[in-house]
């Protein structure tokens, strides 16, 4: 008797599972056709028919995230993982489920299952794993250099990591020439020059020697064009650190704009033997060496910042110096083609914004 | 020649080593004109764009008269066609005679000059005797329709616009009075901002609401008037190619750049390349900036260009170029190298360190401390009222800049000008007849101002030009005085007319030899000249 009833037992179960192998296959043929809601229905179907099968959940799970409905999601991919706890796909299905409904903490361990970097960092933003979360999105940008989500994520990371950071500096060490540092290029940024210089002051104050604040000093002075100042912090900074090339760049460029070019050129031929090729250093360079009468030199320049640049509207500046330089020197046609050189580059790329 | 040191002399010296300012403020007398730019919530573009002032003799007493432009009332909602309540009295253009004591007496009613009509925002003025009747005439520039007013001798002027055919329309900013086809008539040049109205307003800066920047609005064209010489004028626009060209014109300026013997125009314009039209000779001009020279900045940057002045600052000469532009940018000096070519020496003459963070409007380069080298006045104002909160590095009110001029080298000095202004026009001229060139200024929402240079103990010339086959002003003859050329003419600045008298500072010099290239091309040579003096020069009727 007893084995009369498993039998019948076994025999109504062999056509269960025929039945809800059924559904999977039709579920399946829905999902080619794009018919979601029907997809959902057969492989509910399924899994009613037979709880046990780990795939009807899986697919059920997966139908319902192509329906971006996430929080459907994630109860049959919980119970396919409950029936068969190593399915990768599974894990990745759930991890970007619970990340979806803001369940961050929850996701992390499955998208670490199955190394979905991006994923991940973005968990890991979440749960204040900044750290972890700027490796996660770098290892993925190897992959992926271009991609803009990540692009954005790993500099929106890097950000609340930097702001995390000064926060803790601020609240431990207010006192500190860096907290008054970091105050001052948050005012530099906010345009309250007032206050920047104010707090660059202090920092000075307290630690002289520290390398780049004569530099973000000077460009507060010269973002509000008070150019003596400027030159006076740039100094400074190229005293303290005289093999910084960015450091006589900025001296060199707050000289020319007071018409010191003879000084100028000085200080910008420095900084292109310190950092040789800086398109930005060569193109000031070559203003300087054309203010004090060094045409060759200034073409030099020039020349290069285009062979460097290319299309940029620094190349367009470099081919309208050209072209202002050959006019003075009476080669016209050298001159014509610079300028239509320049021309071509700002119908192309737009004019030079303004200062 | 060696200059005697006199207790006077030695005095002004002491006072310059102390480096004294150059001007006082001198209170204004009798007037009492308030320019109303009627600011609203809106940031109507026009409301920060105003006004003009004129100084000149308009009765041939001698002495400086004082015309000012009035903007008008605007509605916080405005519409068209605008209404600007221009025959209200606290809206009229307002001219003021000068009197031998020197206080000033409003004669507007008298003069006729009252009502500007109610549709006319008003800009800017020029001054030029059009119909060589020995009396200076007026043109004033509004946004809505510009007036030209006939001086009948007598005390009143005559509204002839109709009769002339120049009232334009659009918005007219500036405008100067010139004989560009050397017929001894004044033609007329204006220029045009915008195509704006105020149904196509728009506000910018997001959360702090402010002017928008000329590029959200479309370019327009200048105007061109050919004085037929009965009275009426012919718009020669598209014919003499000057609508070839489209811009955001604010500044306009005359010299004969290449001494070819026809005056050309230089065009201030706003966010954009300048304009340098070249006067072919045959009644067309051809746009040359950007292969002169004088288009952009050194890095190929276009400039927010506004007032212009056209004279030869490092007295080789030739007549150079200033343009005063917004902060960020550096006011643009063009150096006429000859040939026709201009270079960009912003930096060189020191305009870099002295500009950089300041907005210009109305320009000159005059010789305020009679040395003999013209030095750099700018009337200084941001655009935008609200600029502060944008940016606290820069200031709407600005003091003016006044630059001596050493060798060709700018070097800033004390103005004696010590609140600042929302200071828009600059007219130049002597209006105390002590041999100094004074300056006023016309300012937003306030009065103007004059100030008054305090003087020295240098010698100088003050030049009247009698055309007579020239046009009788003598607009655009170039005049050379021990070394140094001016070019007469009225306009430049910034929506202004200056004393049309040609003046030279002479240093120690107590004689002075002149050289005056008429427009009709007569040449005329005065050799010594007593310094010190007003002196009228006839240009000889037969060649």
């Amino acid at each position: 008797m007893i084995q009369l009833l498993l039998f019948a037992w076994l025999a109504a179960q062999a056509a269960t599972s025929d039945a809800a192998a059924d559904h999977m296959r039709t579920g399946l043929e829905a999902r080619k056709q794009h018919q979601v809601d029907a997809e959902i229905a057969e492989f509910r179907r399924a899994t009613e028919l037979d709880p046990g099968l780990a795939d009807a959940f899986v697919n059920l799970g997966a139908a319902y995230m192509e329906k971006h409905d996430y929080g459907s999601a994630i109860a049959p991919l919980k119970r396919a993982l409950k029936l068969s706890p190593d399915l990768p796909v599974a894990h990745q299905f759930l991890g970007y489920a619970l990340l979806a409904q803001g369940y961050a903490a929850e996701a992390i361990p499955h998208l670490e299952r199955v190394g979905a970097q991006d994923a991940l960092g973005i968990a890991q933003i979440e749960t204040g794993q900044l750290t972890e979360a700027v490796a996660n999105f770098n290892a993925s940008l190897a992959k992926r250099p271009d991609d803009p989500d990540l692009l954005y994520y790993l500099g929106h990371a890097s950000g609340l990591l930097s702001k995390s950071a000064i926060d803790t500096l601020l609240a431990a060490h207010p006192d500190s020439a860096r907290a008054h540092q970091a105050l001052a290029e948050n005012y530099f940024v906010l345009r309250q020059m007032p206050q920047a210089e104010k707090e660059y002051r202090e920092a000075l104050r307290l630690r002289p020697e520290l390398p780049g604040l004569h530099m973000e000093l000077g460009q507060v002075y010269a973002n509000s064009a008070q150019w003596p100042k400027a030159e006076a912090e740039f100094r400074a900074e190229t005293k303290l650190r005289p093999g910084n090339a960015e450091g006589a760049y900025r001296l060199g460029a707050a000289l020319l704009q007071q018409g010191k070019a003879a000084e100028a050129l000085e200080e910008l031929k420095r900084s292109n033997d310190l950092k040789p090729d800086m398109p930005e250093t060569l193109y000031s360079l070559g203003k300087a060496a054309s203010l004090t009468g060094g045409a060759p030199a200034a073409a030099k320049a020039w020349v290069r910042v285009i062979e460097l640049e290319k299309d940029t509207s620094l190349a367009a500046q470099a081919h309208f110096g050209l072209a202002g330089l050959y006019r003075k020197e009476g080669k016209t046609q050298q001159a014509q083609h610079e300028m239509q050189e320049f021309q071509r580059l700002q119908s192309t790329i737009g004019p030079p914004r303004s200062e | 020649m060696v200059r005697k040191l006199t207790r006077r002399n030695f005095l002004s010296y002491a006072a310059f080593a102390a480096a004294s300012p150059i001007f006082e403020i001198k209170p204004l007398r009798g007037i009492d004109f308030i320019l109303q730019n009627s600011p609203t919530p809106q940031k109507y573009l026009i409301e920060t764009m105003p006004g003009g002032a004129a100084l000149f003799d308009y009765n041939n007493d001698g002495l400086l008269d004082i015309f000012l432009v009035n903007g008008g009332k605007i509605a916080n909602s405005l519409h068209v066609p605008e209404n600007f309540e221009r025959a209200t009295p606290r809206y009229w253009n307002r001219l003021y005679r000068q009197n031998r004591d020197g206080s000033f007496t409003d004669v507007t009613q008298a003069a006729g000059l009252s009502h500007a009509g109610n549709a006319n925002y008003g800009m800017g003025v020029a001054v030029g005797d059009y119909d060589n009747d020995g009396y200076p005439d007026l043109y004033v520039t509004s946004y809505g329709k510009n007036i030209l007013y006939h001086n009948n001798g007598d005390g009143t002027f005559t509204d002839v616009t109709a009769k002339a055919g120049v009232a334009g329309g659009g918005w007219s900013v500036s405008a100067g009075f010139f004989d560009y086809d050397n017929d001894g008539h004044l033609d007329l040049f204006v220029t045009r901002y915008m195509e704006w109205d105020a149904d196509h307003n728009k506000i910018c800066g997001g959360d702090w609401h402010t002017y928008c920047p000329p590029s959200a609005f479309p370019a327009t064209t200048c105007l061109l008037y050919r004085n037929r010489g009965d009275g009426t004028f012919e718009d020669v626009s598209e014919r003499s190619g000057i609508t070839a060209k489209k811009g955001r014109a604010l500044g306009v300026a005359f010299a004969d750049y290449d001494g070819d013997g026809f005056t050309d125009i230089f065009v201030s314009n706003d966010g954009m390349q300048q304009y340098l039209f070249h006067n072919n000779g045959d009644g067309t001009f051809k746009e040359c900036a950007l292969e002169s020279g004088a288009a952009l900045t050194s890095d190929g940057k276009g400039l927010s260009g506004m007032g212009s002045v056209f004279q030869d600052y490092d007295n080789d000469g030739r007549p150079d170029v200033v343009v005063t532009v917004l902060p960020r940018e550096i006011y643009g000096l063009y150096h006429n190298d000859g040939a026709g070519i201009f270079s960009y020496q912003s930096l060189e003459t020191g305009l870099g360190a002295l500009t950089s963070g300041s907005s210009g409007w109305g320009v000159g380069l005059e010789d305020f401390d009679n040395d003999g080298w013209k030095d750099l006045f700018v009337a200084q104002s941001h655009v935008l009222d609200n600029v502060q909160q944008i940016d606290a590095s820069l200031r709407y009110k600005e003091l003016p800049l006044l630059a001596l001029n050493h060798n060709g080298r700018f070097e800033r000095a004390d103005s004696g000008v010590t609140t600042p202004l929302a200071a828009r026009g600059a007219a130049f001229g002597d209006i105390n007849n002590d041999g100094w060139i004074d300056v006023l200024i016309t300012t937003l929402g306030g009065p103007p101002v004059l100030l008054l240079n305090r003087g020295g103990g240098n010698h100088w010339l003050s030049i009247t030009l009698r055309g007579t086959r020239s046009n009788r002003d003598g607009y655009g003859a170039r005049v050379r005085v021990n070394g140094q050329t001016r070019i007469a003419t009225s306009a430049g600045s910034y929506v202004c007319a200056n004393d049309k008298r040609l003046h030279f500072g002479l240093g120690s010099a107590e004689k002075a030899a002149v050289e005056i290239l008429w427009p009709s091309g007569a040449k005329q040579v005065l050799k010594d000249v007593r310094a010190d003096q007003f002196l009228e020069v006839r240009e000889p009727e037969t060649s």
